[in-house]
């Protein structure tokens, strides 16, 4: 379970989180919405320990992680997985080094169970004949779907973080990376998305909350967030009605 | 507000320099990647230091035989290059081309690994940073640099004895001579410590750069350019500490 205990956090001058309190449980599934610059990526990192609140308490687990030493916090950090914004694939590693970088850190698999472990995870995220590819001759969706890979290397998570898992990619590819994340979370795993497109937020999470200048100005399910009066959230949910409309017109 | 930013920031260099070389005596070790580092900081950058020693070399004995021939002193020319050489032009020139090449690479790599999460990416899989990335590169600095040093060093003393022997019509023999005399003790030490500093500091300076990037591709480009002046005057600045005190530890009167 992840609670946040009013929770500050600026970068220099700038307060990004302002007293935010929340609490996750380890099987729900979360979106976080907000514009760019309104502190979602933040909240990752300081669930990840990444990073330290200015003020407030960060408990995972029971356990208060705000003073934790890295070494420390690398016990914490196994509980999740997390896919970047972007994949954040090592560039310098192919797509098989890249999912196979934990195995050979941590695990003392031979090279031969690393190679099969590194192909079964790239089926099924649907990318094995990448595998000897670098990242930079990837596509877009092709780049998320090798760091979910890789973030299941990394150990048996409690937890999903995606960090804007599908902003940049064309519809096609964003429906693809929606239906993994939320088969990932089939066996009861939670997720905490993190996204401006609240069209992919709707297919996946069941709890939605909404930062605006650093507060949190929404907190519910997916009826609340519907009939939200919130100004803001209506201008997401126009986008969602117009794409619905575009779909059905086009048959 | 400055001042306290700047107390913060050598508070953390120095920080990352003393934790980047603990990390070559605790465990997990990065061989490989130490030996990659090694590859990229020495074997590449072996033409660059060939190129600008054989010129520094033939430059400086072109300039001292000029100079002492006017005053019937030519014969020195090979023991002023040499002790210049093997004291002070070698380390300093093989270090400033290492902070252009090796040290700008360093900031660049690290900085554009921190602006794509790749830093954050190893802190969540729980590899350490600092021994996975600034180890092996602050040990195959101090490796490489003084590697690159001595073959530096040759190839001037080759180019100056070019120019004494074929431009200014001097014995070879005697150039050769000059350069053993001049291979004491005392001048081998003086000119071998430094490259270990300097190697030490370029890396400390661009893994320091390079990790606290932040602000896009302008920022890695401040970055990038912070390690290579920093490295510059650091590398002028302790080369002229490092000299005074060599000379007091070694006895020399001045």
């Amino acid at each position: 379970m992840i609670v946040f205990d009013k929770v500050w956090f600026s970068y220099g001058i700038n307060h990004v989180l302002k007293d935010i309190s929340f609490t996750v449980s380890e099987n729900e599934r979360v979106a976080i919405l907000g514009e760019s610059g309104e502190g979602k990526t933040t909240i990752l990192k300081l669930i990840l320990g990444l990073i330290r609140p200015d003020a407030g308490k960060i408990i995972i687990d029971g356990e208060d992680i705000t003073n934790k030493t890295e070494d420390e916090l690398r016990e914490v950090r196994m509980k999740f997985s997390i896919v970047f914004q972007e994949g954040a694939l090592f560039d310098s590693l192919n797509v098989k080094e890249n999912v196979a970088f934990c195995l050979r850190e941590y695990s003392k698999l031979s090279e031969d169970e690393i190679d099969h472990k590194v192909r079964e995870l790239l089926r099924i995220v649907g990318v094995e004949h990448a595998i000897e590819l670098m990242p930079d001759e990837l596509s877009g969706g092709m780049h998320r779907r090798v760091a979910i890979a890789r973030s299941l290397a990394a150990c048996e998570p409690k937890m999903f973080l995606y960090d804007e898992a599908t902003t940049g990619l064309d519809p096609v590819n964003a429906d693809i990376i929606c239906k993994l994340i939320l088969d990932l979370s089939k066996n009861g795993r939670g997720l905490i998305l993190v996204t401006h497109k609240i069209f992919d937020a709707v297919k996946i999470a069941e709890r939605f909350m909404f930062l605006k200048d650093g507060i949190i100005l929404f907190d519910g399910d997916k009826e609340e967030l519907v009939h939200s009066t919130v100004s803001e959230i209506q201008i997401y949910l126009n986008e969602v009605s117009l794409s619905c409309k575009a779909n059905k017109s086009g048959g | 507000m400055k001042i306290k930013e700047l107390i913060s920031e050598l508070q953390d260099f120095y920080l990352l320099s003393a934790r980047g070389l603990l990390g070559a005596v605790k465990k997990p070790f990065y061989l490989k990647d130490m030996i990659e580092q090694m590859d990229y900081a020495g074997a590449g950058s072996f033409v660059i230091i060939f190129l600008v020693s054989i010129f520094t070399g033939m430059a400086l004995s072109l300039q001292l035989s000029a100079e002492l021939s006017s005053l019937g002193l030519k014969m020195y020319t090979g023991k002023v290059v040499g002790i210049s050489i093997i004291r002070e032009i070698g380390p300093v020139t093989a270090a400033l081309v290492y902070a252009g090449r090796v040290g700008s690479g360093i900031a660049s790599e690290l900085g554009s690994m921190i602006l794509g999460h790749q830093i954050d990416s190893l802190r969540v899989f729980g590899v350490d940073p600092m021994k996975k990335l600034v180890t092996p590169r602050i040990l195959s600095s101090i490796i490489m640099l003084p590697a690159l040093t001595i073959i530096g060093d040759v190839v001037s003393l080759c180019g100056g004895y070019y120019i004494a022997v074929f431009v200014s019509h001097q014995s070879g023999t005697f150039y050769w001579s000059s350069i053993r005399d001049v291979l004491t003790f005392e001048n081998v030490f003086a000119g071998s410590v430094k490259p270990f500093i300097f190697g030490y500091l370029i890396a400390c300076i661009s893994c320091y750069m390079g990790l606290s990037t932040k602000g896009g591709s302008k920022g890695l480009r401040k970055s990038t350019t912070r390690a290579v002046v920093v490295s510059i005057v650091m590398i002028i600045v302790s080369d002229f500490i490092l000299t005074r005190i060599l000379l007091y530890v070694l006895g020399f009167s001045v």
